[in-house]
């Protein structure tokens, strides 16, 4: 009898704490998509019911915004203009990023660590501070207004950060593997492309959700550096409908929600390597 | 096997668009013009083709929003010599007086005078003052006209038609005086209407009513003897300014919180009738269209207090466009900006875009709310046109001063006190 009692207690105070722990869950996940909804639902209203009506959901559904936002922003130039950049540079990225991060791990050269803490100490600089000279710097070049240009100040942005994740991981990666590989006759660049990229997938799959980001989330540097409207990224057809006094709230919300959707995309296939990145130290072990 | 293949048609896939995406050279517009204003590049577009068909001249307007990206990269471009013909300097005189002393902008004084200065004329005077330099000026500018105003704006008051009907006020007769002000905002008071709404939270719009009331209290000459040290901020007059908000907020004319309202919000307040008066800019004409069509609502100037000095409200020159000065086309720039600037392309840009012309002959074809507020041109003012400056950290204690009155925890001679310490300080350095 007691022990059917401890038994029913223990399942009760299971129950209560599973419950309130996914309670707790639920009002955080509630908090993280309340700003999407609200985004999703203004995107549906006019311009007047986004101040008046405070429904999620309107009752009158204006799809039309979205072809609005769609043709007004220009967004169909912008954002193949913003996949080029995406893909280009992640790519970049991830192709010299894991490259210097392996020599900084592995190699014994002149200037290591000075190269190495250049390159953090470059993550310190916020990147409006450099507008002016990396300005000159892309004009002098004749790099300016030009989609290469714009990419390769992108990759030398997340190039930092990215360095520094990879080597990380490089460091703690145990080198019985490698030495295994050289006694197959693997070079220096067989090694890191048979062994040390193969390990660090859950590493690259942080870089490349976080650089696509950047990337994606980007319009800054590109307002400075193009002068033609031709080679923007989707964020500035964004600013179309930010005015001086006046935003048109239902179009930018319509072009916001719209932009959203490739970075969820991106999300929901990764999510296992992103998780996996995370604890990534703990696997290499 | 699979890997390499993926990773090798990725590096293809980054060399073809790196080499595939290079700078396309373009035919180059006859005037190329950057600018920031998201809500005017519409009217711009259609003005370039008009330009085009009239002229046979290219005009390219490039926009770059928001406005403060806009203003790095002009920084930027002065730094490479890649200023487009035409251009605008946001940001206060001190900034534009730097753009002038380092001969990025044209002096348009000789085109300004020709023909009995026949283009001058055209303008109200106070859009051309924020872009005249005068001779010996504070920032050590070459005198003459630097830019050229497409629009003007000023400050003023607006009120709720229909809330004036429900509190038994008449609509068409607005309170003209500071004491038929505060009646008025008690009866809507009563009739459970909130009186007046603005962005106080943001504090330039509180010395901008407070200016206001000084230079109608004690005329601008003693305002500048404060500022230049001469008249203590503990003077009557100055008490009598800061007790004009006492008065406000004591007989309930304020709406409530509205020392931590941003302007965003007050405007939505007014837009959906949840107050009777706003405090606002010329703009608002477009921001209350989008936020409530048929809002009901007319200009009135801000209420006076003395009959001794005139009231002045702030305005000016709304955005400007200056000329490139090492520009190969500046002739061309200037003149497409004496074209735009004519009284019917100014007309066309205040209908569409429902921002007050610059050009005072183009009123006649613009909305009765709009001449409103255009009307009263020639009684504005602006610190930009000032001849003294008022120290920016006396600046703050006086605005925040005015929030503690309002809030009702410091008393107007308490907070003309403490800005007279800080403006001693100041002084003293």
């Amino acid at each position: 009898m007691n022990h059917k009692r401890n038994d029913i207690k223990y399942k009760v105070r299971r129950f209560s704490s599973g419950a309130m722990v996914n309670l707790f869950l639920l009002l955080i996940a509630i908090s993280c998509l309340f700003p999407l909804l609200w985004m999703f639902g203004s995107s549906l209203k006019t311009q007047a019911t986004v101040f008046s009506d405070m429904s999620i959901i309107p009752k009158v559904l204006h799809w039309g915004n979205y072809y609005r936002a769609w043709t007004e922003g220009n967004f169909g130039v912008y954002f193949l203009n913003s996949v080029l950049y995406t893909v280009s540079v992640v790519i970049g990225i991830v192709l010299v990023s894991s490259l210097a991060a392996y020599a900084f791990s592995r190699l014994q050269f002149p200037g290591k660590n000075f190269f190495f803490y250049m390159f953090l100490a470059a993550m310190m600089i916020p990147l409006p501070g450099s507008f002016v000279p990396l300005y000159v710097l892309m004009d002098k070049l004749h790099l300016r207004n030009t989609p290469h240009g714009y990419i390769l100040c992108l990759i030398n942005v997340g190039l930092s950060l990215s360095i520094f994740l990879l080597k990380t991981f490089f460091d703690k990666m145990p080198t019985d593997l490698e030495d295994a590989a050289r006694i197959d006759g693997c070079s220096k660049l067989g090694i890191w492309w048979n062994v040390a990229l193969p390990l660090a997938k859950p590493a690259l799959a942080v870089i490349v959700i976080f650089n696509s980001l950047n990337v994606w989330n980007e319009y800054i540097l590109a307002l400075i550096l193009f002068d033609d409207a031709k080679f923007m990224p989707l964020q500035v057809g964004l600013a179309t409908f930010h005015g001086e006094f006046v935003t048109q709230y239902h179009l930018l919300m319509a072009g916001v929600t719209i932009t959203v959707i490739p970075i969820l995309l991106i999300y929901i296939f990764m999510q296992k390597h992103i998780v996996k990145g995370l604890t990534a130290g703990a696997i290499v072990g | 096997m699979k890997r390499t293949g993926i990773f090798s048609m990725l590096l293809i896939s980054l060399i073809v668009s790196l080499a595939g995406c290079g700078r396309t050279e373009t035919k180059k517009a006859d005037v190329v013009i950057w600018h920031w204003m998201t809500d005017r590049k519409k009217a711009f577009n259609e003005l370039a083709k008009r330009y085009q068909a009239e002229s046979g001249r290219q005009v390219e307007f490039k926009l770059f929003a928001p406005s403060e990206i806009y203003s790095q990269k002009v920084r930027a471009a002065t730094q490479a010599g890649t200023l487009p013909d035409i251009y605008g300097i946001l940001g206060e005189k001190k900034d534009f007086a730097i753009f002038v002393k380092a001969g990025h902008v044209l002096n348009l004084n000789t085109e300004m005078s020709d023909n009995i200065h026949e283009w001058r004329n055209k303008f109200f005077s106070k859009a051309l003052i924020v872009n005249e330099f005068e001779p010996n000026n504070e920032f050590g500018a070459p005198a003459g006209i630097y830019g050229v105003p497409i629009d003007v704006t000023n400050i003023q008051m607006l009120y709720n038609k229909d809330l004036f009907k429900k509190a038994g006020l008449d609509p068409e007769s607005p309170p003209q005086t500071f004491s038929e002000f505060i009646t008025a905002g008690k009866k809507l008071k009563k009739a459970g209407t909130q009186g007046l709404v603005s962005g106080w939270a943001e504090t330039w719009m509180i010395d901008c009513l407070a200016s206001n009331f000084a230079f109608n209290i004690m005329g601008e000459k003693k305002v500048m003897r404060t500022y230049a040290g001469e008249v203590p901020y503990t003077d009557p007059d100055w008490i009598r300014v800061f007790s004009l908000f006492k008065e406000m907020a004591d007989s309930g004319v304020l709406a409530s919180g509205i020392v931590s309202m941003n302007n965003k919000d007050a405007e939505q307040n007014f837009a959906n009738g949840r107050a009777a008066f706003a405090f606002n800019g010329s703009w608002c004409v477009n921001v209350y269209k989008g936020m409530n069509p048929d809002l009901n609502y007319a200009a009135m100037f801000v209420p006076r207090v003395s009959d001794e000095y005139p009231m002045l409200i702030w305005g000016g020159a709304g955005s400007s466009f200056m000329v490139n000065a090492r520009s190969e086309n500046k002739e061309k720039a200037v003149e497409f900006l004496k074209w735009l600037t004519d009284e019917k392309q100014q007309a066309y840009l205040a209908q569409d875009t429902n921002n007050l012309p610059a050009n005072k002959y183009s009123l006649t074809n613009i909305s009765p709310l709009l001449s409103q507020f255009a009307q009263t041109m020639e009684n504005t003012t602006h610190p930009n046109i000032w001849p003294r400056h008022e120290k920016s950290v006396v600046i703050e204690a006086f605005d925040i001063g005015i929030q503690s009155i309002i809030l009702g925890t410091k008393t107007p001679e308490e907070v003309a006190r403490e800005v007279q310490e800080v403006k001693e300080r100041e002084m003293a350095k």
